[in-house]
């Protein structure tokens, strides 16, 4: 079992500080976002995260979780909130204007994001795939980002699937590069979106166990997953988002043992009836 | 530029490209008829179990694929009255050639929505006792016409394009009424021009309504 | 039979059948590379957001594309000359036509391909923080090349075989030096068979390497 370092932040005033006085790692406030008209998907969305907090994300389809971690990865254009990580500005909708958020690139650099459909790039090997953002993008040499990438793959038992293509890789090993990937760019946050969902049962194990490592390193993370069991494993906190909103808010014990919210006690008694 | 642009002449010649337009659509008409149903039998020839069947019909339909429509049509045109002493109308040898080619091209549109053919669907046939004359005709046929539908059409519009190839050989088409009328009039940038506006217009519509149904029939298997 | 069939002769003029085939393959393949460099562009256009650009594009593309070569080859032959006011060889006016109608096809090609690549791979690029220039350069292009390989095989085979036409504004290519032989030494049988068969084995071969192409692309374009 993980050590968690929870707190709890239910009632989290409008600032970032939290109850201990402490900065709060990433603080989100008031997030919208639509897509049309008519489809509201986050309406007002306020959620804190502490340093070192592993925050799991759990709902309904259609309640906002991909869409909160899409906006944190700065994919989507939000219609109204902010997003402070580290203390630092990092996403803002502009008021009035419609659609062109403010975005602080340089703190975008430093959130990574796992998808559900791995997506590689299918026409580079796997090394190429890990070095690529390095070597082009950040200005490190070819010899040092091959060397961490190296690491990193043997790290996750992958070392001789380095000049293989992606197709010629299966699902689980594909997520796990995925995984690597993203963290050869050292990022401060990590985000998991349903990275399992798509998975033949037999291959998840391999991919958890690889974000079990990382949560052993203390990285930050946001994951939404409908794995209950994993959940409780890595989380220290467990939010309940639903109609755009975070409707429950607590430690794993608490959300899943004594949910406080009808609408997380319904939700809950559905999928772990049809789950583990 | 010394060239006054004058539609007048044009106008006055409008019957000639009538007549040369009726030309094209029969030729054209006449052409898809025949390499519709003609590619659907090609195609289950081409798939026949009998070698002395099946081989003969893929040369067929790689030799009328990888040659120019135009050597086709010449061919015809020249070599057959020679080869087999008879005399055929222009129209008809035009015909012929271009039935000929869409007939190659539509085959192979055929066998590819025919592989299209979820394999379940052959399996319940052969469970219902369907014999294999019912199965084509039933089962087959429907879906083959349903899934090559666009590239039906793709080559359909496609053999009317190349239809204006029978000009050279002096079928009196849309084509060869406009060379006539461009040098009658001296005015091939009118005249050139309204040709192929006048392809243009028959062709557009129909390219339109092809990728609206292709639209509607992926919608409707999705 | 009246007519008797003689292939031999057609020995005597192996020379001047070559010399036809060349022409053709040269008018090929510059037109292949002015189109192919044209359609890139045409493809570009046809994606962009500004109005103007996709439309000036798309009817360029849908009428080259909805109209006979042989009127777009006549057109430039006879109309182009005038507007200009000055002469333009047939030889110019063949690879202007072709050209524009390579264009037309393989801007298709290049646009499919760019649509098939899937909106995730942009998110990726943006999740590695990865600048506008090297998502273009070594995620998008790259795929949408592969991509369009098989296709644009299919779309060379399809240009060789309307160069035929621009036998039809007297340059003597493969299929004029054939018709011509044809009517000189009235034997159209063997001449013109000879004429196919060339033209055969060179789009024959390439239309195979589509399918073989596919196969081996397959695992650098499948996820």
């Amino acid at each position: 079992m993980i050590s968690s370092n929870a707190h709890s932040v239910k009632n989290a005033p409008n600032t970032a500080l939290n109850q201990m006085g402490t900065e709060a790692f990433v603080s989100i406030r008031g997030l919208e976002k639509s897509y049309g008209p008519n489809i509201h998907v986050l309406k007002g969305l306020d959620l804190d995260m502490q340093p070192g907090d592993r925050i799991v994300v759990i709902g309904p389809s259609g309640g906002g979780k991909s869409t909160l971690l899409r906006c944190m990865m700065g994919l989507e254009e939000i219609a109204a909130g902010d997003i402070t990580l580290g203390g630092e500005g990092y996403i803002s909708a502009a008021p009035g204007k419609k659609g062109i958020n403010k975005l602080n690139r340089e703190v975008q650099k430093r959130v990574g994001m796992v998808f559900q459909h791995y997506t590689l790039f299918p026409h580079l090997t796997i090394l190429s795939n890990l070095t690529l953002a390095s070597v082009k993008s950040r200005g490190i040499s070819r010899q040092e980002a091959n060397a961490k990438a190296m690491s990193l793959l043997e790290r996750f038992g992958l070392a001789d699937k380095a000049r293989a293509h992606p197709s010629q890789l299966s699902g689980g090993q594909k997520q796990r590069v995925a995984i690597a990937r993203a963290l050869m760019l050292s990022p401060e946050l990590m985000l998991f979106d349903e990275v399992t969902s798509a998975l033949d049962p037999e291959l998840v194990n391999e991919v958890e166990s690889v974000m079990l490592q990382l949560a052993e390193q203390k990285m930050p993370m946001m994951i939404v997953t409908h794995d209950m069991w994993f959940a409780k494993n890595i989380a220290t906190r467990v939010v309940f988002c639903a109609g755009g909103v975070i409707v429950e808010d607590g430690t794993p014990e608490q959300v899943f043992g004594n949910p406080k919210e009808q609408r997380t006690r319904e939700f809950l008694e559905n999928v772990l009836h049809a789950g583990h | 530029m010394n060239y006054e642009i004058d539609f007048f002449y044009v106008l006055k010649g409008i019957d000639q490209l009538l007549e040369g337009l009726l030309v094209t659509v029969q030729l054209t008409l006449t052409s898809v008829v025949i390499g519709v149903i003609g590619g659907f039998l090609v195609c289950l020839m081409a798939m026949s179990q009998s070698r002395l069947i099946r081989l003969p019909t893929m040369a067929f339909i790689e030799v009328f694929r990888c040659t120019p429509a135009l050597i086709q049509i010449v061919w015809i045109f020249y070599c057959v009255p020679m080869l087999f002493n008879v005399f055929l109308d222009p129209f008809v040898m035009g015909v012929l050639a271009l039935s000929l080619n869409l007939i190659a091209f539509n085959a192979e549109a055929y066998r590819a929505a025919i592989q299209a053919i979820p394999k379940a669907h052959l399996d319940a046939s052969i469970a219902l006792g369907l014999t294999p004359l019912q199965t084509n005709l039933y089962v087959v046929l429907p879906q083959a016409i349903r899934l090559g539908m666009p590239v039906l059409v793709t080559n359909a519009i496609s053999i009317f394009q190349q239809s204006a190839l029978v000009a050279i050989v002096a079928i009196e088409d849309l084509m060869y009424m406009g060379k006539l009328l461009s040098t009658e009039t001296y005015r091939p940038i009118e005249t050139f021009t309204f040709v192929a506006l006048m392809y243009f217009a028959i062709a557009l519509p129909v390219m339109l309504l092809s990728s609206r149904l292709e639209k509607r029939y992926k919608t409707a298997n999705s | 039979m009246t007519y008797t069939i003689d292939f031999l002769f057609l020995f005597e003029y192996w020379e001047v059948l070559l010399e036809g085939l060349m022409t053709s393959l040269q008018v090929t393949g510059l037109c292949l590379l002015l189109g192919l460099a044209l359609g890139f562009l045409v493809s570009l256009m046809r994606v962009s957001s500004n109005k103007l650009i996709y439309s000036v594009s798309t009817v360029y593309v849908e009428f080259f594309r909805g109209t006979p070569v042989l009127i777009q080859l006549f057109w430039i032959f006879f109309c182009l000359p005038l507007i200009l006011g000055t002469e333009i060889s047939n030889f110019s006016s063949a690879v202007i036509a072709l050209t524009l109608y390579m264009g037309a096809i393989s801007s298709e090609t290049f646009r499919a391909s760019l649509l098939s690549i899937d909106k995730d791979q942009s998110d990726a690029c943006v999740a590695l923080g990865l600048d506008s220039l090297t998502k273009i350069m070594h995620v998008i292009l790259p795929q949408a090349i592969l991509r369009a390989v098989p296709t644009l095989l299919s779309n060379t085979v399809s240009l060789f075989k309307e160069s035929a036409l621009v036998s039809a504004v007297g340059m003597s290519d493969l299929m004029y030096i054939g018709q011509n032989i044809s009517s000189v030494t009235a034997k159209p049988v063997e001449m013109l068979t000879a004429v196919a068969f060339i033209y055969f084995i060179i789009a024959f071969p390439l239309t195979r390497c589509v399918s073989l192409l596919e196969g081996k692309l397959i695992h650098k374009i499948a996820i």
